[in-house]
């Protein structure tokens, strides 16, 4: 009676329990050496081992550079399963017809990277270099609140088990399944993967009886209730507890938006979670919020969208701040116009609320309402614009150095314009009638969200790798990833506006066979993200263990152009004690050391 | 303290292998049994149909067989002295033989998944060989290097 499934289940759990056991050992074994491998070489200073050791550490630390890494590993697992969810898509519409999977599937992937990639990859990386970056650019001690910033993370690993949930239990299902508890894995099994889609849309979201999509609605809200939280922080952190040589006055570009972007979610995420749980409501207790007499599925679409669109800026600021923050940094040039990037945020913090409806322009609503949700569409893209003009003035004339860094970040420019630019054409209402649920739109918002918003976040990965690691990635191998990233976004979503403009809707595993060779070279350009993506956490994983160590805090000759800003002088201590200890213990001077 | 190393690379080859096979499964089931990963451990381990049978096969050869081989091979294998380095070179053998060897009937787009992920997952698995067996094994130590600035 020894089935197949039995074996990988029983195994599994042996060897899990084996890995525990080892990590174990390890553990203890790292305590007691002094030196020796080159992961075990992190012998702390004084300052350093006041935390408990091991994984206690990970669960129980309040501090916020320990929270930002959680974090932004946590974004990374995310990112990966929505970015495996991206690459099963576009693989599927590599034919017309039923390439590997069916409907059902597809629906089911456009839904899980939608939902995986806005709530659960995009903020928390942002809030995880927030936590590690902002407290240290204000002069903060560590946030304001350092227990609400740990819950607010530690609410994030359960939305993303509840949101999953239709893959994760049928991964639990299988594995116990030898053990012949049907009780157990038939509801394990019935829950299915959800495919309403990232929007949720009523009648379909309330009269789908898979139950996975209740886990979902309960997982998003959490999520929504950790952005909340984390907002909150945030808005305190910049208001109370900045040193007292940082004024209003010199607070840094990336604070500005972090502030501006936590004041959007503050009274945007409340919205969506109300929704959320209406919907809940209406799904599994008999109430009519979104039924026909009662408030319609329109009122779901404004209280969506209410959300929906400020979250586009909540996530697009902090990628703004960190392209305004680093790009100086690689021009030899202060900010151009530091003050109107500043009132620019802010106007797009204010003008965000004003322009939901212009995803709802085809519903039939009042045509007075729509003419004046179109102006305030269009006027949003003012503020962007000053952006652009003043990130291309500080590099005019500008001493450029091309580092992987700042290709990110001149190519994440590019990249936004075409995506700007097109949301112009979008905001318009004639043009959105023809272009509306056509991939013109996924087009439009992926060059946004995979050009600035991923190029600006691995830049920062790779301008602050010395602070988090100590350590120097490879940089060549970096410049290859970042030109790859670029030309993969390029590849990948300029077939998709061409679509669009041809009038394929978006959202369908099958396609007139016209449009094939338009698909084919999309999902080459996908194909071309993942390498980079892969090339960027090679490197990272492998420098994180091996690469050369930073002694000289000034790793990209900042000093020289006056740039060197409160993180590397923080950095400077650090390793100045760093220095001094190891000094202390071994009586040899490493290189770099002056004294 | 330092235990031998064939201890050492067995519990690398422990550890290694339950990453392998979560990501398998994971791949298993995120493809929706498309691939039907262990079909394809037991065509690559030579037992098809005894999907049972073969992924015993399988373990044994990610606990015991592979570890060994790796360690015999060390001073051969480029990119040394870091194991996890090396580990990650020997897997990508181990997952040409695999992909090769378990290929079976997949054809088509499936096929392109199929390569990159348990590419991926072949990654892992000497990754985490080479990391758990470098633990245990003080004598691979690697040179520390200094960044020069640019």
């Amino acid at each position: 009676m020894v089935s197949i499934d039995s074996v990988p289940g029983v195994v599994l759990g042996v060897a899990l329990l084996a890995v525990l056991a080892g990590v174990g050992v390890v553990r203890r074994r790292r305590a007691m050496a002094d030196g020796g491998y080159p992961t075990t070489d992190e012998r702390e200073t004084e300052t350093e081992t006041e935390k408990p050791f091991g994984l206690v550490r990970w669960f129980t630390t309040v501090d916020h550079k320990d929270i930002g890494i959680l974090y932004i590993v946590y974004g990374l697992v995310a990112a990966l399963w929505g970015g495996t969810d991206a690459m099963m898509l576009r693989t599927e519409l590599i034919t017309p017809g039923k390439t590997i999977w069916g409907t059902e599937t597809y629906n089911g992937l456009f839904t899980t990277h939608g939902v995986t990639m806005i709530f659960l990859f995009a903020l928390p990386v942002f809030f995880g270099i927030a936590n590690y970056f902002l407290p240290i650019l204000i002069g903060a001690d560590d946030m304001s609140f350092p227990r609400i910033n740990a819950i607010a993370f530690w609410l994030l690993p359960p939305a993303l088990v509840l949101v999953r949930g239709g893959l994760i239990t049928e991964i639990i299902a299988k594995v116990i399944s030898p053990l012949g508890l049907t009780a157990l894995t038939a509801p394990l099994l019935a829950l299915k993967p959800i495919d309403i889609s990232w929007t949720m849309y009523t009648p379909l979201s309330t009269a789908v009886a898979n139950p996975q999509v209740d886990l979902a609605l309960l997982g998003l809200h959490l999520s929504g209730i950790a952005t909340t939280m984390g907002a909150i922080n945030f808005i305190v952190t910049i208001f109370a507890e900045r040193s007292e040589d940082v004024t209003w006055a010199t607070l840094d570009i990336f604070s500005w938006t972090m502030l501006t972007t936590s004041a959007i979610a503050l009274f945007a995420f409340p919205v969506l979670g109300s929704a959320l749980i209406m919907l809940f409501l209406d799904r599994n207790f008999g109430t009519a919020f979104f039924a026909l007499d009662g408030g319609g599925p329109m009122l779901w679409q404004h209280l969506f969208w209410f959300w929906g669109h400020p979250e586009v800026y909540i996530l697009v600021l902090p990628a703004f701040g960190l392209v305004s923050l680093i790009l100086p940094k690689f021009s030899g040039r202060k900010l151009f116009g530091f003050k109107f990037v500043v009132y620019s945020t802010l106007a797009i913090g204010v003008l965000s609320f004003g322009v939901w409806a212009h995803h709802m322009f085809t519903t039939g609503m009042d045509p007075r309402v729509r003419a004046s949700f179109m102006a305030v569409s269009i006027a949003i893209a003012i503020p962007s614009a000053v952006k652009v003009f003043n990130w291309m003035t500080t590099m005019w004339s500008g001493r450029i150095r091309l580092t992987a860094p700042m290709i990110l970040l001149v190519g994440g420019i590019g990249t936004f314009i075409i995506g700007g630019v097109t949301g112009v054409f979008l905001a318009s209402i004639p043009i959105d009638l023809l272009l509306h649920d056509t991939y013109y739109v996924v087009g439009h918002f992926h060059f946004i969200i995979m050009g600035v918003i991923a190029a600006a976040m691995v830049a920062a990965s790779y301008y602050w790798f010395p602070i988090l690691t100590r350590r120097m990635y490879d940089q060549r191998v970096a410049r290859v990833q970042a030109v790859l990233l670029i030309v993969g976004v390029v590849v990948t979503f300029t077939p998709l506006l061409i679509l669009g403009y041809l009038g394929m809707p978006r959202r369908y595993a099958y396609y007139p066979a016209e449009f094939t060779l338009l698909q084919q070279i999309a999902t080459a350009g996908a194909y071309v993200i993942g390498v980079s993506v892969f090339l960027w956490i090679t490197n990272m994983i492998q420098s994180m263990r091996t690469g050369p160590l930073v002694m000289n805090a000034d790793v990209w000759n900042l000093k020289e152009t006056g740039q060197f800003t409160r993180e590397w002088q923080w950095f400077e201590e650090r390793l100045e004690e760093r220095r001094s200890f190891e000094r202390s213990e071994s009586g040899t001077a490493p290189p770099g050391d002056d004294d | 303290m330092e235990r031998n190393r064939v201890t050492s690379a067995i519990a690398g080859g422990i550890a290694g292998t339950a990453v392998l096979t979560l990501l398998l499964i994971l791949l298993e089931v995120q493809t929706r049994e498309q691939i039907r990963a262990f079909d394809v451990i037991a065509r690559f381990v030579g037992t098809p149909g005894q999907t049972a049978v073969g992924f015993v096969l399988f373990v044994l050869a990610g606990v015991f067989a592979w570890p060994l081989l790796f360690v015999a091979l060390r001073d051969y294998i480029p990119r040394g002295p870091d194991p996890a380095a090396q580990g990650t070179i020997f897997a990508v053998v181990l997952w040409i033989a695999f992909a090769i060897a378990g290929r079976g009937d997949l054809s088509g787009a499936i096929l392109i998944l199929y390569t990159a992920y348990t590419f991926f997952a072949h990654l892992a698995y000497g990754f985490t060989l080479g990391v758990v067996y470098g633990h245990f094994r003080e004598g691979s130590q690697v040179p520390r290097e200094y960044y020069a600035g640019q």
